[in-house]
C-alpha cells in the first residue's frame, strides 16, 4: 500500500453548534490522532452527523448555520482566516450516509471528478482510477466496465466507488457519515474492511449507529448524548475497548448495552 | 377456441350481475331520454344538456350509488357526475379548438402558403398565391434573439433562488411570480414608452425586447424546479470533494438537471410565441420578408393573424385560419418536445431508484 | 448549566460561547463571480418592475396631468374635443367585470378538472389529463380570439338568448333590447377568459390536492364517508388558501387579457355595471389595442396612462395571489 501524503492529526475544541437559536451542539473537544479510526456513537438527535461535518466546514452549508470554537489540522485553524472552505475539503474528504456517486458520469470519470472540480491538472489519469479503486478494493469489481455509467453499479459499490472518489483527491482525513447505513450485511463488511486498510495511510472518523462495526473498525471512540430540549455533547471518550467494556459513565454503559437508544 | 373461464386476477373488480346492468342503465337511459326529449319536442339543445341531461344523471347515479352504498352512495355519485361533466365541458372546448383550427386551417395550408411572403397579396387574392413564410421567419428571428438573451438570465435567477443562501430569495420568487401575470399589452407599452423615451424607432429588436418580460418568469421558475430535483446529495458529494460551488454547479447539478433546463427553454419559448399584443405596439408589420431584425419593418405570426382575421373577406378568413395552424404547430412540437423529454428522463431514472433501493 | 454536570470531556465553560462568523475565508474568484452574476440576474426582477414602472411614468405623464383623477373614473374619451377627452373609468370596470366573470366560470372547471387528476383518474390518464390541460394553456391567446370570433360566439349567443328568456327576470340577464343577437357581450369575453385562466387555477389546485395527505383521505372514507362529503369536509378546507391565491392569479392574467377578447367584446364608453349580456362592455388593454392605431400623440400617452393602471391593479392582485400561493405550499419553501 502506497501512501501518497502523510495522515494528519484532527482535533476540535469547544464546538459549539447553532441552528438558527437552537443550540444542538456544546463544547465537543475531540482528537482525532493520525492513522487511528474515530467511531461517534450515539442515539439519533444527539448531535453526531452535524459534528462530523464542522470537521470539513461541510456544516456552513446549511442556511442558518452558526459554530463556535475551533477545529485543529495539524495545529492549524481550519476556520482561521488563511484557509478557505475548499482547501480543507480538499484535505478532509468527506463520504455520506447514502451513496451519491455523480449519475450523469461514468465510473471512471467519477473517480477523475473530485480533481476536475477542484479544478486540478491531471496528470495521470488511469494511474489515479486504478489506484484510488484499488485503495477502495472495488477495482477487481469495474475494472472492465469503468466507462460505465456509475449508477448502474450496486448500492454497495457505489459506496465504495464514493469512497475511492475521495481517495483519489489523497485527504489527509476522510470523515465518514454512517456509511453502511444503507448497505447489505455483506457489503457493510467489505467497506470495513476497506476501512481497516486506508487507517494505515490517513486518519479516518466514522459515525455509526452500528455498535459492532464501532468495535469492530475502531481504535478509539467518542459517545454522543443529547438530553431532552439541551444540546448533545460527549459524554465519554476514550479507546473503543475501554468504552465498550468498562465505560465510566452509567449513561455509556447503558448505551452500549443496549438498554436505550 | 373454447372460451375456458380464466380465474380473475383482480378478484375484487368482479361487480354482481345487477349491479352491472343499473350502472349500464344509468349511463345510458339519461343520455337516450334526452335526446328523445330534444327529437320530439324540439327543445333546445343546449336547453336539453343542462336542463334535462344533467339533472337526469344525476338523479340516475345517485339512485344506483345508493342502491349499492346507501347514503354514502349518494354522495359519491353525486361529485363523480359533476366532476366529470364539468371536465368533459373543459375537453370538449379545447376540442373544438383544435378541431376548428385544423379543419378551417387545413383550406389555406399548402407549400405555397408556408413559403411565400404576402407582396402582392390584397384582402381577395385567392389562396393560390401568397403565404406566412415572411411571418415565420419574423417570428422565428425575433423569438430567437429574445430566447438568446432570457434564458441566461432565467438560468441565472434559478441559479441564484438554488443555489445562494440569500435572505431575499423568497421576495425574488414572490415577485418572479407575480410578473409572470404582467399584461402582454404593458410588456409593450413598457417598450414603446422606452423608445419613445429614448427615441429609438420600432424595428423587431424592440419586439424581441417587449417578449423579455413575458418569457423570463417561465424560464426561471420552470428551471428553478428541474434544479431542485437534483438531489441535493449531490452538490454535497462535488462540494466535499473540494469543487467550488460554481464548478459544482456546471459539472455536477446542470448535466444532472439538464432536460429539466431544456423544458424551460421550450416552454419559455411556447409561452411568448403566439404574443401578439406587445408585437402589434412594437414592430411595424410588414408584406415582405425581411432578416434584419434591427430596423424596418418585420411580420410575425400572429400580427399576420390579427391583421387577417376581422376581415369580411372569405380568403382572408382563410389564411388567419392557416396562419394559425402554423402558429398551433409550431406550439405543439415545442409542446411535443418537452413531453419526449420528460418521458425519457422518467425512463432513465428508474433503474437508478432500484438499484439505490438495493 | 445544569445540562453539562457529568460530561467528563466536556469541559464546563465560563460563559456562552462565542459564535463564529462562518464562511469567513476567501470565497474563491470563480464562486464571487458566480454568486454575483446570479444575484445581479435575480435583482433584475426588482430592476424590470421599477424600469417597466419609470419608463410608464414618464410617456404617461402628459395625460395624466391634462385628465387629472377623472382619467380613473370619467366615462368619455373623445379625441375631436379641445383640449381632448380621456377618461377610462368604464374600461377599468368592463375588466374587472370580465374577469370576475372568468373567475367564476372557470373556478369550478378548475376545481373538478384537479380532482378527477389528483382523486380519480389511474396515473397514466391522469398524466394524459395533465398534458391537455397544459396545452390548453399553450394555446396563444390570438388563436383563441380567432376561435372566439367564429365558433364560440354563435354558441355562446344561443346561449345568452336561453338565459335571457328563461332567467332573465333577474337583473343579471336582462338587456336593452334582444334585437342585437347577444353578440360581444362581458359573458362571451367572460368565458374566453375562462377557458384560458382555467389551466393556471388549475396547476395550483392539483399541486395542493396532491400534497394532501392521502391517509387522512382514505380514513375519512374508511370511516363512512361520501367522497362528497369529505370533499367537503377534508380536502376543501385544508387547500382552500391555496385554491384562493390560485384563482387571484387567474383574475391577475384575466385583467391583462388582450387579444383574445379583442373580437369577442364590443367597448362602450358608458358603464355596464353588471347586465352581462348586453353587448356592451370594456377592458383596458383590448381599449389600448383597439385606439392604438390611430392615436394621436396625445391619446398614446393616454393609452400609455391606461397601461400604468392596468400595470398597478394587475401586479397587486398577482403579488397578492404569489404570497398566499407561497404561503400555502410550505414544501416550497426551502
Amino acid at each position: 500500500m502506497n501512501s501518497l501524503t502523510k495522515a494528519s492529526t484532527l482535533s476540535s475544541e469547544n464546538i459549539s453548534v447553532w441552528f438558527g437559536q437552537r443550540q444542538v451542539l456544546s463544547d465537543v473537544n475531540l482528537v482525532f490522532p493520525a492513522n487511528k479510526v474515530t467511531a461517534l456513537i450515539g442515539p439519533s438527535g444527539c448531535g453526531k452527523s452535524t459534528f462530523i461535518r464542522t470537521l470539513n466546514r461541510m456544516h456552513e452549508l446549511i442556511p442558518g448555520a452558526g459554530l463556535a470554537g475551533s477545529v485543529y489540522l495539524d495545529g492549524e485553524d481550519i476556520y482561521g482566516e488563511e484557509f478557505d472552505a475548499v482547501s480543507v475539503r480538499i484535505k478532509i474528504g468527506m463520504v455520506f450516509q447514502k451513496p451519491n456517486p455523480f449519475p450523469t458520469m461514468t465510473i471512471r470519470d467519477n473517480i477523475l471528478s473530485g480533481l476536475r472540480l477542484s479544478g486540478r491538472k491531471i496528470e495521470s489519469a488511469d494511474e489515479v482510477v486504478e489506484t484510488s479503486l484499488r485503495r477502495a478494493s472495488i477495482w477487481n469489481e469495474v475494472k472492465d466496465r469503468l466507462n460505465d455509467q456509475a449508477i448502474s453499479l450496486s448500492g454497495g459499490q457505489q459506496q465504495r466507488l464514493c469512497i475511492a472518489r475521495s481517495l483519489a483527491m489523497n485527504p489527509q482525513v476522510l470523515l465518514m457519515d454512517e456509511p453502511c447505513s444503507a448497505l447489505d450485511p455483506g457489503s457493510t463488511r467489505r467497506i470495513e474492511e476497506t476501512i481497516k486498510e486506508l487507517s494505515s495511510s490517513m486518519t479516518i472518523v466514522i459515525v455509526t449507529h452500528n455498535m459492532q462495526q464501532a468495535q469492530r473498525v475502531s481504535d478509539q471512540t467518542a459517545f454522543f448524548l443529547a438530553d431532552d430540549n439541551t444540546p448533545g455533547g460527549v459524554v465519554e471518550f476514550g479507546a473503543t475497548e475501554q468504552i465498550f467494556n468498562g465505560p465510566i459513565d452509567q449513561r455509556t454503559n447503558d448505551y452500549v448495552n443496549g438498554h436505550f437508544g | 377456441m373454447s372460451f375456458a373461464p380464466r380465474p380473475s386476477v383482480q378478484p375484487w373488480a368482479r361487480v354482481n350481475k345487477s349491479r352491472k346492468s343499473q350502472i349500464f342503465l344509468a349511463s345510458v337511459l339519461p343520455l337516450t331520454l334526452s335526446a328523445l326529449i330534444v327529437f320530439f319536442t324540439g327543445l333546445d339543445q343546449n336547453l336539453a344538456l343542462v336542463g334535462v341531461f344533467l339533472p337526469l344523471q344525476l338523479v340516475a347515479a345517485s339512485l344506483v350509488g345508493f342502491l349499492a352504498f346507501g347514503r354514502r352512495g349518494v354522495g359519491d355519485s353525486f361529485l363523480i357526475v359533476l366532476v366529470v361533466f364539468l371536465s368533459t365541458f373543459v375537453l370538449v372546448l379545447l376540442v373544438s379548438v383544435v378541431a376548428s383550427l385544423v379543419s378551417q386551417g387545413a383550406k389555406a395550408f399548402s407549400w405555397t402558403f408556408l413559403s411565400q411572403n404576402n407582396i402582392y397579396v390584397s384582402n381577395t387574392t385567392s389562396l393560390d398565391f401568397g403565404g406566412v413564410g415572411h411571418a415565420v421567419i419574423g417570428t422565428l428571428m425575433i423569438v430567437g434573439l429574445t430566447t438568446i438573451v432570457t434564458v441566461p438570465l432565467g438560468l441565472a435567477m434559478a441559479v441564484y433562488l438554488t443555489q445562494s443562501q440569500s435572505k431575499t430569495k423568497g421576495l425574488v420568487r414572490t415577485l418572479t411570480q407575480a410578473i409572470s401575470g404582467l399584461p402582454s399589452v404593458v410588456a409593450g407599452l413598457f417598450i414603446m414608452s422606452l423608445a419613445l423615451t429614448l427615441g429609438w424607432e420600432r424595428s423587431g429588436l424592440l419586439g424581441s425586447m417587449a417578449l423579455l418580460p413575458l418569457m423570463l418568469p417561465t424560464v426561471a421558475r420552470v428551471a428553478e424546479e428541474a434544479l431542485r430535483l437534483v438531489p441535493v446529495d449531490l452538490r454535497y458529494a462535488a462540494l466535499a470533494l473540494g469543487a467550488p460551488n460554481y464548478r459544482a454547479f456546471f459539472q455536477v447539478i446542470l448535466p444532472a438537471a439538464k432536460s429539466g433546463l431544456v423544458t424551460a427553454i421550450l416552454l419559455g419559448v411556447a409561452r411568448i410565441i403566439g404574443e401578439t399584443a406587445p408585437l402589434l405596439l412594437t414592430v411595424p408589420i410588414n408584406n415582405g420578408t425581411s432578416w434584419n431584425i434591427f430596423s424596418g419593418n418585420m411580420m410575425t405570426l400572429p400580427a399576420y393573424i390579427y391583421g387577417y382575421l376581422a376581415s369580411v373577406f372569405e380568403p382572408s378568413q382563410n389564411r388567419a385560419w392557416g396562419a394559425a395552424l402554423v402558429l398551433m404547430i409550431l406550439v405543439a412540437l415545442l409542446f411535443g418536445a418537452t413531453r419526449l423529454l420528460s418521458r425519457s428522463k422518467s425512463l432513465k431514472s428508474k433503474p437508478t431508484k432500484q438499484k439505490a433501493s438495493k | 448549566m445544569g445540562k453539562l454536570q457529568g460530561m467528563s470531556e466536556a469541559s464546563v465553560t465560563n460563559s456562552a460561547p462565542v459564535r463564529r462568523k462562518l464562511s469567513a475565508g476567501p470565497l474563491s474568484r470563480g464562486d464571487k463571480w458566480f454568486f454575483r452574476t446570479a444575484s445581479i440576474a435575480a435583482n433584475f426582477a426588482f430592476v424590470l418592475v421599477a424600469l417597466i414602472l419609470i419608463f410608464l411614468f414618464i410617456q404617461a405623464l402628459p395625460a395624466i396631468t391634462s385628465q387629472g383623477l377623472p382619467f380613473i373614473y370619467g366615462t368619455e374619451w373623445n379625441n375631436s374635443k379641445d383640449p381632448i377627452v380621456m377618461q377610462i373609468g368604464p374600461m377599468i370596470w368592463g375588466s374587472v367585470l370580465v374577469g370576475a366573470l372568468g373567475v367564476v366560470f372557470a373556478t369550478p372547471l378548475a376545481i373538478s378538472l384537479s380532482y378527477l387528476i389528483v382523486f380519480m383518474l389511474p396515473s397514466r390518464s391522469a398524466k394524459a389529463a395533465t398534458t391537455l390541460v397544459d396545452l390548453l394553456a399553450a394555446l396563444p391567446s390570438v388563436i383563441l380570439g380567432l376561435w372566439g370570433l367564429f365558433v364560440f360566439t354563435p354558441v355562446a349567443a344561443q346561449w345568452s338568448s336561453l338565459l335571457n328568456s328563461y332567467v332573465g327576470w333577474f337583473p343579471l340577464f336582462q338587456v336593452s333590447t334582444a334585437d342585437n343577437g347577444f353578440l360581444g357581450s362581458p359573458f362571451i369575453a367572460g368565458w374566453i377568459v375562462a377557458i384560458m385562466i382555467v389551466p393556471i387555477i388549475t396547476s395550483i389546485t392539483r399541486e395542493v390536492f396532491s400534497q394532501l395527505d392521502r391517509d387522512l383521505i382514505n380514513g375519512a372514507l374508511a370511516l363512512g364517508g361520501s367522497r362528497l362529503s369529505v370533499f367537503r369536509r377534508v380536502i376543501f378546507p385544508t387547500s382552500s388558501g391555496a385554491v384562493v391565491g390560485g384563482v387571484l392569479l387567474g383574475l391577475g392574467r384575466a385583467l391583462g387579457e388582450t387579444v383574445a377578447i379583442f373580437y369577442v367584446l364590443q367597448l362602450s364608453f358608458d358603464f355596464n355595471w353588471a347586465q352581462i349580456l348586453e353587448p356592451k362592455g370594456g377592458a383596458v388593454a383590448s381599449m389600448i389595442l383597439s385606439k392604438f392605431g390611430e392615436a394621436s400623440e396625445e391619446e398614446v400617452s393616454g393609452l400609455i396612462a391606461a397601461g400604468l393602471v392596468l400595470f398597478i391593479l394587475t401586479l397587486g392582485i398577482n403579488f397578492l395571489a404569489s404570497v398566499i400561493v407561497n404561503r400555502a405550499q410550505p414544501w416550497r419553501k426551502i
